[in-house]
């Protein structure tokens, strides 16, 4: 939320005392006839009903089911999908490279984002509209292409990072066959596409904090790094917070870029960078257990919820510690 | 110089100029941002085996024509595919933005009952891996007969929760609930205050929506290439997967499709990107 | 003036008139030709075949030659991936009750088990009839491989596909480097000195005595890849990982298949003989090193000759084709399938019974290389009598063809891909050290494959 001049709950006036009842929305505009929500919230909620939602139910109906869709056949089989997931050393193996990809990719590119939108956030920058543009062009940049770009890059004996790695004396990394140095390769692709993305969110978000604070603390004698410490940071709290949930959400979900890397859904030959949404992938299309999958893909959205808790609290605790 | 508008000149905000670092780190990142797009054009102007080449060529080469030839060749409808792509990038963003708007306005600054299960709700919808809904998502389009069609790529992308997430961050903080309770005392119903002053506040900010959601629709790619089988049906990236030969890869030829993909929407960038740029900065000289 | 001289002269330019008319009538041009090139959908002159294949197996100048036949018919052809299109794709279709099936897909082999095992999704092609010639797929048999026949055969006997190309497998090797290093580098002779796989293995150890010690940091090797041995050898068996027991879900036997182990075995001495690169095939690596010399062998199909052309022009002349250690072998080739929701099926297997004819087999290998799956071509002298100059004018239409005709009909089941993927798992864990202990590796790929279901 943004420190905007008058602070929020201040102004609303006085009301008389009401039994309380606890409000849905505490921020909301009281004098606003809630029932308006009701209606604006329809559209959403009846396309995403049919077109997002069923689909996905059905099929997490599934994982209560031994099915095979071809041949129509559906077996009840209960918790088994669950007990056998809960059992699979590939299902683990997923979810620690999840993670580690994870980790990696998204703490330096919200740092950078921050670092780039900050710069790009200064009036006196020359050539802005050619360096905002340039942000979204990995955005655009066509996948196919990026397959074939970043698997040269890579490559162990003939790749230009190898060679860059051997001028400088040291052995030729395989990218592909270990296992943190493929999280390495797919952490960078993710940080390519997603930082300049990323540092736009954060643009708009900045831009929104009133010069006002920036003027006064000049005045107050802070210097940049202090400005950007003091005004700037708070002022992204809730940006911080939106793109790191969705960057989790999107994170542990990460699908497009160990495809590219690997070619197949197998996440390399000893899945040593097979993600969750691969792994459900390589299930529901290379194994067609389609209730197996469905299983992975419930236990990939408890994670999700779980992790992106955390996050949400922890994000909440370190901010509020700032301001 | 930008387009920055002082208040007061007089009392200048104590802006530093951007140290010799901050041009080097944005030079590197357009480096790196652009060097594969290059690179595209490289390998498509020199030919296949530019592929194999140590050290590789780094100038581009004289063969993009008969290029881009092949590739109108292996696929005349190439020109549709972008277009396609233009069109429901478009239309997708626009219904994103409106829906999440309305949505994302309800959330924000409305109060009815069983709200706080419904924004938890859409949040836990974010959760849901898409890739479980493709086989059912098919039946329900091919009911509804839209199955190679640009239909089956717009309707299933009219909503987004994301972008109500989205809108519910901005217009939580952008727009002063003092504002709206001002405007109701005046008399304004419900839409009347949507429409009237939310709607221009958060202007910016929803272009940047409907940028991202052009975006996704034009980077998306597993999705129409189930559903589209006529090429003249195609989306770019669709089109772009069309130069494919059979076992072997025609580096020359793919890269030359993806290159020919990516530069009408880069181009299309730079336009936008003056618009983008003043947009935002009129809105922080306002904000 | 009398009424005669007016009547003969009406009369006869009345005749004119009308013998014109006639004339024109008799003598119109053909009916005019019309244009479907534009077609996107069916209309009262054009219907529309809509094909899924990857990449061109459908080749250009046919569907210029089938459009002067049949001006009414437009292919409209879309490409994709592999997985995309055999797997995703088809599935869903099929899932769906066949709604968005094209009206031809090709099914790659590698898919063929599985495919195999769900007939109902495509038309018995045994029920088609051609409008010419009124031939079903029982009267095509006996133009191809019986081998390659068997991968569009159902669980039920039912014809799901007919077959395209047939990839072959046999070995192009770098004669040059051959011969700088003393090895033999003719062809006879180097066909002769590794025919078997254990000699192939000793004949790749000696190649690597003679590199130098920077040859070998700079990863400089024998063969290219020891992972592509697994399936040369699997194929040259009579059975694989299924028996056929009339059920949709066949009879595994691959954990009791010796051909399976003797496979993985080979492999793994071969990795362990250190002859491999371990540059995964089809990688940019790969591509690199085909034209530097990296690696002096590589097991290949037909269809490879035509791959190695393009990316490594520079090595024209170098190259040559010897015969594939342990007989004949395979990689590649497809079936044109009608799946079960084509609308235009009777369209559609007219074309195919047309396009995968002999004749028309042998105008593809001419113009794009990929070898006939049609024996009655391989005793025509254009086929066997074919020396590729970039191979060293190698006699390649009579190599592959002595190599296809060794194989024998293997029956592939649903879960073969999936066994494909675990075994190859456990051979990479081999090459790339991650496990010493081979007995240990395959018990893993088992295990892994056991998780197939």
């Amino acid at each position: 939320m943004s420190e905007s001049a008058l602070p929020r709950g201040k102004s609303k006036p006085p009301t008389p005392w009401k039994p309380s009842k606890k409000l849905d929305n505490p921020n909301a505009v009281p004098s606003l006839n809630g029932r308006w929500g009701y209606l604006f919230t329809a559209p959403f909620f009846i396309m995403f009903l049919i077109f997002g939602l069923a689909p996905i139910v059905f099929s997490v109906v599934l994982a209560f089911f031994d099915v095979d869709v071809l041949s129509g056949i559906y077996n009840p089989v209960g918790l088994a999908n669950f007990t056998e997931l809960f059992a699979d050393s590939r299902f683990w193996n997923a979810l620690v490279n999840t993670f580690d990809i994870w980790l990696i990719s998204t703490i330096p590119m919200i740092i950078m984002s921050i670092g780039l939108a900050a710069i790009l956030h200064n009036p006196f920058l020359k050539g802005s509209t050619f360096w905002r543009t340039i942000l979204l062009v990995p955005n655009i940049t066509s996948v196919l292409a990026i397959a074939i770009v970043f698997g040269q890059l890579f490559g162990r004996d003939f790749g230009m990072i190898n060679i860059i790695i051997g001028a400088l004396g040291f052995e030729h990394v395989d990218f592909i066959q270990g296992t943190t140095s493929s999280h390495i390769a797919i952490a960078s692709m993710i940080i390519w596409r997603w930082t300049g993305y990323n540092a736009l969110i954060f643009l708009a978000a900045m831009l929104a904090i009133p010069s006002e604070l920036y003027e006064s603390a000049s005045l107050d004698g802070a210097g940049k790094w202090k400005q950007f410490i003091y005004v700037t940071l708070p002022g992204l709290r809730n940006t911080i917070t939106f793109v790191l949930i969705v960057g989790t959400i999107g994170g542990l979900q990460v699908f497009a870029e160990p495809l590219i890397l690997g070619g197949s859904y197998n996440g390399g030959d000893s899945g040593q960078f097979s993600t969750l949404t691969l792994f459900l992938f390589d299930q529901a299309f290379v194994g067609y257990r389609w209730g197996y999958a469905a299983a992975i893909g419930i236990a990939i959205t408890l994670i999700v919820m779980i992790v992106s808790t955390i996050n949400f609290f922890i994000t909440r605790r370190i901010a509020g510690d700032k301001s | 110089m930008s387009n920055y508008v002082l208040k007061n000149p007089n009392k200048r905000p104590k802006w530093h100029k951007v140290s010799f670092f901050g041009y080097l780190m944005l030079a590197l990142i357009t480096f790196i941002s652009i060097f594969p797009f290059y690179w595209m054009f490289i390998v498509a102007s020199n030919g296949t085996d530019e592929i194999s080449k140590i050290p590789p060529t780094l100038l581009p080469g004289p063969r993009f024509f008969t290029v881009v030839s092949h590739v109108y060749e292996a696929l005349p409808a190439f020109n549709q595919a972008l277009l396609n792509s233009f069109y429901v990038g478009t239309l997708v963003a626009v219904a994103q933005v409106f829906f999440s708007a309305l949505a994302g306005f309800a959330f924000a600054k409305l109060n009815f009952r069983g709200q706080r299960y419904l924004v938890l709700f859409v949040v836990f919808t974010m959760m849901l891996p898409s890739q479980l809904g493709i086989i059912a998502l098919f039946k329900e389009i091919s009911l509804m007969n839209l199955i190679d069609t640009l239909g089956a790529l717009i309707i299933p992308a009219l909503v987004t929760a994301f972008g109500v997430f989205w809108m519910r961050q901005v217009i939580d903080a952008q727009v002063p609930n003092e504002l709206l309770e001002a405007a109701s005392i005046d008399g304004a119903g419900v839409f009347r205050a949507y429409w009237s002053l939310v709607l221009p506040i958060i202007a910016q900010s929803s272009f940047v929506l409907g940028l991202f959601s052009f975006l996704a629709s034009w980077n998306d790619f597993l999705w129409p290439l189930l559903v589209l089988n006529t090429p003249e049906n195609f989306t770019a990236q669709v089109a772009v997967n069309q130069l494919k030969s059979s076992y072997a890869i025609d580096y020359a030829l793919n890269m030359g499709g993806a290159f020919l993909s990516t530069l009408p929407l880069l181009i299309l960038f730079i336009f936008v990107g003056r618009r983008l740029v003043r947009g935002v900065m009129d809105g922080a000289v306002k904000g | 003036m009398s009424l005669k001289w007016i009547s003969t002269k009406t009369i006869g330019s009345t005749v004119a008139v009308l013998l014109a008319i006639g004339t024109l009538g008799v003598v119109q041009p053909a009916k005019a030709v019309v244009d479907c090139t534009g077609a996107t959908s069916d209309t009262d002159t054009c219907t529309v075949l809509s094909i899924n294949t990857f990449g061109d197996v459908i080749e250009p100048a046919l569907v210029t030659d089938y459009r002067k036949l049949h001006p009414e018919i437009k292919l409209s052809i879309k490409k994709s991936d592999l997985d995309a299109l055999n797997g995703t794709g088809l599935y869903t279709q099929c899932a769906a009750g066949g709604a968005g099936n094209p009206d031809i897909a090709a099914v790659e082999i590698s898919y063929s088990g599985f495919w195999r095992a769900y007939p109902q999704c495509f038309v018995d092609l045994r029920t088609m009839r051609t409008t010419v010639g009124n031939k079903s797929a029982t009267d095509l048999k006996k133009d191809y491989l019986s081998w390659r026949w068997e991968h569009g055969v159902g669980y039920n006997d039912a014809v799901i596909g007919i077959p395209t190309d047939v990839g072959g497998l046999e070995v192009a090797y770098r004669w040059d480097l051959f011969k700088k290093y003393g090895l033999p580098y003719k062809r006879d002779d180097v066909s002769k000195a590794w025919n078997t796989w254990s000699k192939f293995i000793d004949f790749g150890k000696n190649y690597m005595s003679k590199l130098s010690a920077s040859d070998k940091k700079a990863n400089i090797g024998f063969m290219d890849n020891v992972g592509t041995i697994y399936p040369a050898v699997l194929n040259q068996g009579t059975e694989k990982y299924y028996r056929n027991n009339g059920t949709d879900q066949g009879q595994l036997i691959f954990k009791t298949n010796k051909q399976v182990k003797t496979a993985f075995d080979t492999t793994i001495a071969a990795s362990k003989a250190g002859i491999g690169t371990r540059i995964g095939q089809f990688s940019s690596d790969w591509n690199v090193g085909m034209s530097k010399g990296t690696f002096a062998v590589m097991l290949s199909p037909a269809w490879m000759m035509d791959y190695i052309k393009g990316q490594a022009p520079g090595t024209k002349g170098k190259w040559d084709i010897a015969d594939i250690p342990g007989g004949g072998g395979n990689q590649g080739g497809s079936q044109l399938t009608i799946p079960k929701g084509a609308k235009h099926k009777q369209e559609a297997w007219d074309f195919i019974s047309w396009y995968l004819a002999p004749d028309q087999q042998l105008k593809v290998f001419q113009l794009y290389g990929l070898f006939p799956s049609t024996p009655s071509l391989y005793t025509d002298p254009d086929l066997v009598g074919y020396k590729d100059p970039f191979f060293n004018n190698a006699p390649v239409g009579k190599i592959y063809v002595d190599g296809v005709k060794k194989l024998k009909p293997i029956f592939e089941g649903k879960l073969q891909r999936c066994i494909d993927m675990a075994m190859g798992s456990a051979i990479s864990l081999v090459a790339n050290g991650k496990e010493k202990d081979s007995n240990k590796a395959f018990a893993k790929g088992i295990a892994d494959a056991d998780k197939c279901k």
